[in-house]
């Protein structure tokens, strides 16, 4: 991961142009960008590994990173995590308003798995808070055009409007909002 | 405690009706592998996992297979929506249809109802966590068998998404295991089991 990764609150045009693309640090030297690459394959074993115990090799903190709305239809954030059967791939982003909700919420939950076992890695938690705040701005803005995405969040304008369709399962359940 | 967000993790949108598809994937929801036994395995385990890390990741991990066992029962209800009386009279799907209709109802492709005795909370934090990197491998290969069987791009579009979520998991009880081990007597990490002896 890297400063680049890093989203600013007005990026998410620059997240939709740069979507799909693993973006290199600014500056970085060519030595960098040879670690980061090896680092996408390979993570870390103990030197000495024990005998009878199961080993999957630690995934190194510095792991590049999709943009959330690439990894969502990846389904997973890490190039080096992402392993598809037989070179079946998604690779058309979805853009309804609901998506993009989705995608930073992916985001923060791969992002959680991650700092889950890299607890210590500021940088992860810095791009995590940043994705937060970001989909915290996107729940609010999306539940006054669509409705309460929570019974929490019902009632705030005065009505019980959790009952409105879709439900998350009807076929017909994206409203539809030309872009 | 849980609080229900009116949305899926991931979109789910099926063009195509298609019951003998969904009689397959049926598997994902109540199958030996399927993301019911998944979100209960990990979410029952965590109650005997003795670090704040193995508790936040079955409890992490289990949560996000309950968004996946909604993201499947999506999938068999758009399947089988609107059904013409030739796909109701179709051979895999009729044994499904007499017993529940156009319900979700957990079961296995092959016919058992969901049964807990797919999965394990043996009580123990390196049996479990090794359980549950067999498992995510289990899930996954179910999701390549689906992904051989299926043509509907709108269904092997979710069906992917699932898939690699298993590895992903897969990767992160392989770590958990790595953090308790460092936790453990290095001599012998079998010395005594650490959800009651430490």
């Amino acid at each position: 991961m890297n400063q680049t990764n890093k989203v600013t609150d007005n990026s998410s045009e620059q997240m939709q142009m740069d979507a799909g693309k693993v973006k290199q640090e600014a500056g970085n030297t060519e030595e960098k960008t040879q670690t980061q690459n090896k680092n996408n394959a390979l993570g870390a074993l103990p030197a000495k590994a024990p005998l009878a115990n199961a080993y999957v090799p630690y995934q190194q903190p510095d792991s590049d990173q999709y943009e959330p709305k690439f990894g969502f239809i990846r389904g997973t954030l890490f190039p080096g995590l992402d392993l598809p059967f037989m070179g079946l791939v998604n690779t058309t982003e979805k853009n309804q308003p609901i998506n993009e909700l989705q995608a930073l919420n992916f985001a923060i939950s791969e992002l959680g798995l991650y700092l889950d076992t890299h607890y210590n890695d500021v940088e992860a938690l810095d791009l995590f808070n940043t994705y937060q705040k970001l989909y915290q701005e996107g729940v609010n803005t999306y539940q006054k055009l669509y409705g309460p995405l929570s019974l929490q969040a019902v009632g705030t304008d005065g009505a019980y409007d959790w009952l409105k369709d879709p439900w998350p399962w009807d076929y017909n359940q994206t409203v539809e909002v030309s872009e | 405690m849980f609080v229900y967000e009116k949305k899926l993790q991931y979109p789910v949108k099926i063009k195509n009706t298609n019951p003998k598809l969904a009689a397959l994937i049926i598997s994902q929801y109540g199958g030996p592998d399927g993301e019911l036994g998944a979100s209960l395995r990990y979410l029952s385990q965590r109650y005997s996992m003795p670090f704040p890390e193995l508790k936040g990741l079955l409890t992490d991990i289990g949560t996000e297979e309950l968004g996946h066992l909604e993201m499947i029962g999506t999938i068999v209800h758009q399947l089988t929506r609107e059904l013409t009386e030739k796909q109701l009279k179709d051979g895999n799907f009729a044994p499904y249809f007499i017993d529940h209709t156009v319900g979700v109802y957990p079961t296995a492709a092959s016919g058992s109802p969901w049964n807990a005795a797919g999965m394990a909370v043996k009580g123990d934090p390196i049996a479990d966590l090794a359980e549950n990197m067999a498992a995510e491998q289990k899930a996954r290969v179910t999701y390549d068998n689906i992904l051989r069987l299926s043509d509907d791009p709108d269904v092997n579009d979710v069906i992917k998404f699932l898939r690699e979520r298993e590895i992903v998991h897969f990767q992160r009880f392989g770590e958990a295991m790595q953090i308790l081990r460092e936790k453990l007597n290095q001599k012998n990490v079998y010395f005594m089991n650490p959800a009651m002896d430490l």
